[in-house]
């Protein structure tokens, strides 16, 4: 499977060139979380013994936890054949690290394939540096907008298109959330910039 | 169900009812046992047949299920002060559970969100932490729950009241019962000022609620003289986590000092004598309150100190100590008038509502409290240490309780009104500290690092200064450490410095995911 058939992006850091940014701050991307298909039934307590990387405990979680260093990823294996791929920085770490953990259950012996690679949610944080007023953004955008302080301290904004979910705190530190696209992120974020500019707390 | 010959194999007698083993033809004994204690009308209350034997066993189930449900039902509301409601909650489970009730854990936890969204959806006040507390399961479970529910139901909630909260906090208190009417409702008329204030500052925003209700409930409690009542109690009463409700109080003390620096004699007050000064302070604050919005911009022509003065003037005329006067000028003498805020026209005095016997008498009580204060070295409650207890509380002219903001408003309204202070949000100023001291980290590791790269030039700048602990002085631990000492931070940022990441990112503060870009990233192509 090519890089290029996936449609990974290799940049990192930086915003696509179909959105570029008109708001001076540019999201770091945090966390792409990618699944892939090895094709083939696997044995997790004999992975779980071949493998110094991994942990496995039925009882608590039924699936492998595999770790490895470079990228610095973990991977959650299960015996359908399916891998979840957690904590890369960006959709190309993510695909190498998803190759390193197939690498590593074929040298177990399983007879792998590398099938239906996907990017399921990518998240990224900015600091927008104003406070927000997130009781007055929840007033006026109460169809989108969750925001019960007693249970969670961010107000939880559901965007529509891209359809991602946006957690803002007051401190003015934003988390995009629900991206399969590296472009949605960056679109989520401005769309939003001016919705928030709009709710920051001026003072005299 | 067997019989004693072994037997599982029954069946029902079509003349009395009675199970009958189709082996050995024993009437078993089990499920038809007749309490003869009814006299002749027999057995009387709720018959409910349980049981996969008895007839119309199904029927039976689903009538119990939904009379123990219901019994749950009241039994909730009842501990949650809420038993007008009970019909309301049970038809809102009834319209969610299509009549089907339920039981099991799950059930206890619809019962408390319908509990709560229900109180929510009239306009009346019952904390989350109190419901999870009373159906036995955590928040962020019920939180779940209430999402859910509100979904399902497509209803809108109003925004939680802090003050409402806050009321009825107040008026459920045990440890406030004893305390006289007059005496509460004026607690409850600062309080909620106090809390309309704290959301002023910033102090509510993205918090739960309820510890700012302890910390300001404590407050009150001692500016009014309150005994016994510590924030520790309060906490407890209100279900909030002790250490959150005093850095609550401390954040509130610490905005009323800022309040306070207005005053002439603002530079003495600290956190710790606050709560003397706070007649002043909340005086200070009812004021700026109930001007108009416009009369900043009219009339700049009265200064405060003018009151405060006068005041002083009144103090001597009643008699009072000269020492006062003298020893007061040191606010008043050689400063720039213009450095207090003008609040209404000079010539207009008369239009200020301020009491000046109250105030003289206020602080001539206050100087007496501060210097006793002074001389034994003690504090307030809150701290945990020894109080004698205030009592400015025997001078209540200082508290009009006219001020709009003593009422529940709505944001709105309470972001209109000014009040002598604008603070923004502690994290936001958190974040901004910590941007700050990361920005003298990285400078610090430039110097370090080109004083290695070029060990003649180093010194060239003149400022030695590339110990990260010189430019840090955050927390107790850092300080006890050596001078020289560089910490983790300062070797990461080193390490991003030299792989040519950019300043701007290395402020932010995400080392992991600048690592992973930039450090960890060999087998990248």
């Amino acid at each position: 499977m090519a890089d290029s058939e996936s449609g990974i992006s290799n940049q990192v850091l930086e915003p696509s060139s179909t959105h570029p940014l008109g708001s001076p701050l540019v999201p770091t991307l945090q966390n792409v979380v990618s699944t892939v298909n090895l094709g083939c039934k696997l044995d997790l307590k004999f992975i779980a013994l071949h493998a110094r990387n991994s942990e496995y405990n039925p009882k608590r979680f039924a699936a492998v936890i595999m770790r490895i260093k470079e990228p610095k990823t973990t991977a959650l294996i299960f015996s359908s054949g399916k891998i979840v791929c957690t904590g890369a920085k960006t959709e190309q770490q993510s695909l190498l690290a998803a190759r390193k953990f197939a690498r590593i259950i074929q040298k177990i012996g399983f007879d792998i394939q590398f099938k239906d690679f996907k990017i399921q949610n990518i998240v990224a944080s900015c600091n927008m540096k104003f406070p927000i007023s997130l009781v007055q953004l929840a007033a006026f955008h109460g169809k989108f907008t969750i925001y019960e302080p007693e249970l969670f301290p961010g107000l939880i904004y559901r965007m529509k298109t891209p359809k991602v979910a946006i957690l803002v705190f007051p401190s003015g530190n934003i988390v995009i959330a629900g991206a399969q696209k590296r472009d949605h992120i960056f679109q989520a974020f401005e769309n939003i910039y001016p919705v928030l500019t709009s709710f920051k707390r001026n003072y005299k | 169900m067997s019989c004693k010959c072994g037997s599982r194999s029954t069946f029902r007698d079509d003349v009395t009812g009675n199970l009958v083993c189709s082996e050995c033809y024993t009437v078993l004994d089990f499920d038809n046992y007749d309490a003869q204690i009814g006299g002749i009308n027999g057995p009387q209350g709720t018959n409910i047949h349980i049981g996969y034997a008895g007839t119309g066993s199904l029927f039976s189930y689903k009538d119990k299920k939904i009379f123990q449900a219901k019994t749950l039902i009241h039994e909730y509301t009842l501990n949650l002060n809420m038993s007008y409601s009970e019909s309301d909650v049970t038809s809102m489970i009834n319209e969610i559970t299509e009549g089907q009730f339920g039981g099991g854990d799950w059930f206890n936890v619809l019962i408390g969100a319908s509990c709560y969204v229900v109180m929510r959806r009239d306009n009346r006040f019952l904390p989350a932490a109190e419901v999870a507390e009373v159906v036995g399961c955590d928040v962020y479970e019920l939180g779940r729950m209430i999402a859910r529910v509100v979904k399902f139901l497509n209803l809108t909630l109003p925004e939680v009241s802090i003050a409402g909260l806050f009321e009825r906090e107040l008026n459920n208190s045990m440890r406030l019962a004893n305390v006289d009417g007059e005496k509460k409702e004026r607690m409850r008329k600062q309080g909620i000022f106090l809390v309309n204030c704290s959301v002023k500052w910033f102090l509510t925003t993205g918090r739960r609620p309820l510890p700012i209700v302890a910390a300001v409930m404590a407050f009150v409690a001692e500016l009014n003289g309150v005994e016994g009542l510590k924030i520790e109690d309060v906490a407890k009463e209100v279900h909030a986590t002790v250490a959150t409700c005093k850095l609550r109080y401390k954040e509130l003390l610490e905005a009323l000092v800022k309040v306070a620096q207005v005053l002439p004699w603002g530079k003495d007050v600290t956190v710790k004598n606050v709560v003397k000064y706070a007649p002043f302070v909340i005086r200070y604050m009812e004021m700026k309150s109930m001007e108009e919005p416009g009369a900043v911009e009219r009339g700049e022509n009265f200064d405060l100190d003018d009151v405060v003065s006068e005041c002083l003037r009144k103090v001597a005329e009643f008699g009072d100590d000269k020492d006062y006067i003298e020893g007061d000028s040191q606010y008043f003498d050689g400063r720039d008038r213009s450095e207090f805020p003008r609040i209404y026209n000079d010539n207009n005095i008369g239009n200020l509502k301020l009491s000046h016997e109250c105030l003289s008498m206020i602080y001539t009580n206050f100087l007496n409290e501060v210097d006793d204060d002074r001389l034994e070295g003690q504090s307030g409650k809150v701290h945990g240490r020894k109080s004698r207890g205030l009592e400015l509380h025997a001078c209540k002219d200082w508290w009009s309780g006219k001020s709009e903001l003593s009422k529940k408003l709505l944001l709105k309204q309470i972001l209109e009104k000014e009040i002598g202070l604008d603070a923004m949000p502690p994290s936001f100023i958190a974040g901004c500290k910590a941007n700050e001291r990361r920005r003298k980290k990285i400078n610090a590791a430039k110097v370090r690092i080109n004083k290695i790269i070029d060990p003649s030039n180093s010194g060239s700048d003149g400022s030695g200064n590339f110990c990260s602990s010189e430019v840090v002085c955050a927390g107790k631990k850092r300080k006890r450490r050596q001078a020289s000492e560089i910490d983790w931070e300062d070797f990461v940022i080193e390490t991003l410095l030299l792989h040519q990441v950019k300043e701007e990112d290395i402020e932010k503060g995400h080392y992991k995911a600048l690592l992973g870009l930039h450090v960890f990233n060999s087998g990248m192509k």
